[in-house]
């Protein structure tokens, strides 16, 4: 797959962040760009014909193991900052009674 | 309208920047592969070169990514604290609203799939897994758990103590290092007069305590989303 496909999933969730009314969907626009930073890096550490990189069953050429070990790092704190981020929008709907933005900012939300 | 207008063009502007700083990424890439090839086996003891970097080369990284999942947890705790103490769970997971085959083929599945995810955890450094993917599929496992037994109670303050306490055992361990090879953060055993197969002991105890880490912290998350749920 090419690097610029990353870049358009990159580039959806930026799209949904600016023009998402719900907290819940901007929660999900941050989590899609995660995905298309997964992809690219993923993308960029492989190598056409490259075996996975494990030495027992490698061949000569190998998938680069860096960015993959850098992913697990990023999926692992994605996810808790997703679970982080979606228990403050149930407070808020604790609070507020709604999860829309505006609703909230002309409940005085924000001040 | 015109809004929608102007953000076009800036993921425009911005597709047309990640175009060209590509040129620069395509010519660096493929330098580190060729090297972990050669010398990662013999430097950490572990076939999995991806555990090699993160149980060795980069052990620093992986600690505080582990710091940064403790950090979470707890944040998610605090945020969802109540006044009320619940004992359990049991009134987001209505055992009357969930079908007898589910529970019944969660009965079978369950156990193979702690089994498989014990599985991973162990064999993290010769085969693809290791502590976090393993830690998930436990949690996983664990979550199934609720769902044969809504009755189950967790005492969410003891998880939490248990985390911390491995948290700080695996920062003990890490640090080990330094009395015997005179490095902090990589492995106990000197690869110049151990082999491979005594090097892999440390990666085998750091894999499970990070699995168990990682799975009592999704756990916990787990839990702080049930009670949440009214």
């Amino acid at each position: 797959m090419d690097p610029l496909l990353t870049f358009i999933v990159i580039l959806v969730g930026m799209y949904g962040l600016s023009t998402s009314k719900n907290i819940i969907k901007s929660v999900f626009s941050v989590t899609i760009m995660e995905s298309g930073v997964i992809l690219l890096f993923l993308n960029l550490g492989n190598t056409e014909g490259g075996s996975i990189p494990i030495v027992s069953r490698a061949s000569e050429v190998i998938a680069d193991p860096l960015p993959q070990a850098l992913m697990i790092t990023t999926i692992v704190i994605g996810s808790t900052v997703t679970a982080l981020a979606l228990m403050l929008c149930i407070k808020v709907f604790h609070h507020y009674g709604t999860v829309e933005w505006r609703e909230i900012l002309a409940r005085g939300g924000g001040k | 309208m015109i809004r929608n207008g102007f953000l076009l063009l800036l993921l425009l502007v911005l597709f047309s920047v990640f175009y060209f700083s590509l040129q620069d990424l395509l010519e660096f890439q493929k330098t580190s592969a060729s090297y972990f090839l050669e010398y990662g086996l013999d430097e950490t003891g572990s076939s999995n070169l991806v555990t090699s970097i993160l149980l060795d080369y980069r052990l620093f990284d992986s600690l505080f990514e582990a710091g940064i999942l403790l950090i979470a947890v707890s944040g998610i705790i605090w945020i969802s604290k109540h006044e009320i103490e619940e004992k359990n769970a049991e009134f987001m997971i209505d055992k009357f609203k969930t079908p007898d085959l589910f529970v019944t083929f969660s009965r079978l599945v369950y156990p193979l799939m702690l089994a498989f995810g014990f599985y991973i955890i162990i064999n993290g450094h010769v085969s693809p897994g290791g502590g976090f993917q393993g830690g998930a599929i436990v949690a996983t496992a664990i979550l199934i758990l609720y769902y044969i037994d809504a009755e189950k109670e967790t005492n969410i303050k003891l998880i939490v103590t248990i985390e911390k306490y491995l948290y700080l055992t695996i920062l003990v361990i890490a640090s080990l290092s330094f009395f015997t090879r005179g490095t902090f953060f990589t492995n106990i055993f000197d690869p110049g007069t151990f082999d491979t197969g005594t090097q892999s002991i440390y990666l085998i105890v750091l894999n499970v305590l990070v699995g168990f880490k990682v799975a009592l912290g999704l756990w916990t998350i787990f839990t702080a989303f049930l009670k949440e749920g009214r």
